[in-house]
């Protein structure tokens, strides 16, 4: 019985579609949306700047929000609710970390087409790394 | 045939000028113009006039190396291979610009001239050494000089330039007298204007570094092939400059796609002032500076040392971290028992550290990332001047 479903989104449509696909195939499970946060960049100004606030937490969480909000409009519009976490760093890293908390994972094959290539470059794809080494059963949402 | 060549080389120059001046005007005047200081003409205008003076000063250093030193014979720069050296300057730019892939136009150049002269047998291996080493150094120094300041005074530094516009312009003119005189307005205090004079000055310091760095990327070939004097083509080379100060760096300007301008405005001043100022030192000592890698380690290294900052309990008092510390946990510590070290007491887990951030690794693919394009432009020039016979070597 998979009860507890991490959904790991960025800003793209891919990961919107990974939602999506989560609240209509486990209609019980509770859906736990993960975003992160100053992800690596060419420059590391992301990162960078989230380091230097004094409120890490609550930087993050503003940080977030737009991708949050829209997350749970999408379970709204399903008349699901959802759980929502906030992660910083690596994105790849901060999924497996968590991984062990839920029964399954579902997310975008790709994330935003924005600097795909360097982003490929300095985190890796990320729904494939997820897939090698997560604990848990990975759905793949194409 | 020859002016004909000489205008070509002229002309890709003036293009790879105009991409430099597009290309630098962001990261020096972005934090300015985002901070409603100064208009976009201003920056235009203040970029291009201290990008002459450094190119005019310590700018001939670095053409000197690279258009002379380089190579130990400078006839290898026929007019053909100034403007094939050029063109590759010019692609990677292009590139650079296109993909968001960061590229340092001096490391670029670098590559190709040195590509040219493998190709002929000309490099002068003991300069290429002295300038690797310094591409090894000096974004060390950088990384090292930001991670002290990140640890130990962004703090107080944040307090101190806290620069929070207020409505209203900045300035007004005082026209009662025979001289109109600028004052700040009702709206604007002190500090304020202190910061804001701050972000213009160091845009102004941004400015004079790449002059003394990066003219010599568009006009040392030139230079090299003993067609054109070093004096025209400085002041060439800062006119084609100058007309991207004024175009295509409005459109960089808006993007705001540089990183150095979405740092916060402390950080963006701390960064600009330690890379401009290691890319002015190396200048003046005649090495081409790979400023974005500079600026790169420098950022990374103040957010770095700002994640790994000791936490006093004194900070945490002062409602300064996020951590919260209440009163009965200093009580909680029996005596005997060993304390961990101040700020690296073990925190719960899955709060989010700001030590996650970074790590070496993805430090390492950075720096990586950006060596590709100069890379890809020395092995493209060396394979080029070596196979393609039509450039007169």
């Amino acid at each position: 019985m998979i009860s507890r479903v991490l959904v790991p989104m960025d800003d793209s449509d891919h990961a919107e579609h990974a939602l999506e696909y989560a609240l209509e195939n486990y209609p019980d499970a509770e859906i736990t949306v993960l975003h992160i946060v100053g992800v690596p960049s060419m420059m590391m100004g992301d990162a960078v700047g989230l380091s230097l606030e004094d409120d890490l937490e609550k930087a993050a969480d503003d940080r977030a929000e737009p991708v949050i909000e829209r997350a749970r409009e999408v379970a709204a519009d399903r008349d699901r609710e959802i759980e929502t976490v906030v992660g910083i760093g690596h994105p790849a890293r901060n999924i497996i970390d968590r991984a062990d908390d839920y029964d399954a994972i579902v997310l975008g094959s790709h994330g935003a087409d924005w600097n795909r290539a360097t982003r490929r470059f300095l985190v890796g794809n990320v729904a494939e790394t997820v897939s090698k080494r997560a604990p848990v059963p990975v759905t793949i949402v194409r | 045939m020859t002016t004909t060549l000489l205008l070509t080389g002229i002309l890709v120059a003036v293009f790879v000028g105009y991409n430099i001046g597009g290309a630098t005007t962001g990261p020096a005047f972005g934090p300015a113009v985002g901070a409603d200081a100064i208009s976009k003409t201003l920056a235009g205008g203040l970029m291009t006039v201290f990008f002459f003076v450094g190119a005019w000063t310590i700018g001939r250093r670095v053409v000197d190396t690279l258009g002379r030193e380089l190579v130990r014979d400078p006839g290898v720069f026929t007019l053909e291979a100034s403007v094939g050296v050029l063109f590759f300057i010019g692609v990677a730019l292009f590139i650079g610009n296109f993909f968001g892939v960061p590229a340092s136009t001096s490391m670029t150049a670098v590559g190709s001239i040195a590509g040219l002269g493998l190709a002929t047998g000309e490099l002068n291996w003991a300069v290429m050494g002295e300038i690797a080493i310094w591409w090894i150094v000096s974004p060390f120094i950088g990384f090292w000089v930001s991670l002290i300041i990140g640890r130990y005074f962004y703090a107080e530094l944040n307090r101190r330039i806290a620069l929070e516009r207020s409505e209203g312009p900045l300035f007004e003119v005082d026209r009662s007298g025979i001289v109109p005189v600028p004052a700040l307005s009702d709206t604007t205090n002190v500090r304020e204007a202190g910061g804001v004079v701050m972000v213009i000055v160091i845009g102004c310091l941004m400015a004079y570094s790449s002059g003394t760095s990066n003219i010599a990327n568009a006009v040392a070939p030139l230079v090299g092939s003993g067609e054109l004097e070093m004096n025209p083509a400085i002041v060439i080379g800062c006119f084609a400059v100058g007309i991207g100060t004024f175009t295509i760096a409005r459109r960089t300007l808006e993007t705001m796609g540089n990183e150095l301008t979405e740092l916060p405005l402390t950080a963006a001043i701390i960064t600009a002032t330690v890379s401009a100022t290691l890319v002015i030192f190396l200048s003046a000592i005649g090495i081409p500076a790979s400023f974005v890698i500079i600026a790169t380690m420098s950022i990374i290294g103040l957010g770095w040392g700002r994640a790994t900052r000791p936490m006093t309990v004194g900070d945490a008092v002062r409602g300064e971290e996020s951590a919260p510390v209440s009163v009965g946990s200093l009580s909680d510590d029996r005596e005997g028992e060993e304390l961990p070290p101040i700020g690296e007491e073990a925190e719960p887990e899955r709060i989010p550290k700001a030590s996650d951030l970074f790590d070496p690794a993805t430090t390492a693919r950075v720096v990586l990332m950006q060596n590709v394009v100069p890379a890809i432009a020395t092995v493209g020039a060396y394979a080029t001047f070596q196979f393609v016979p039509i450039f007169g070597l």
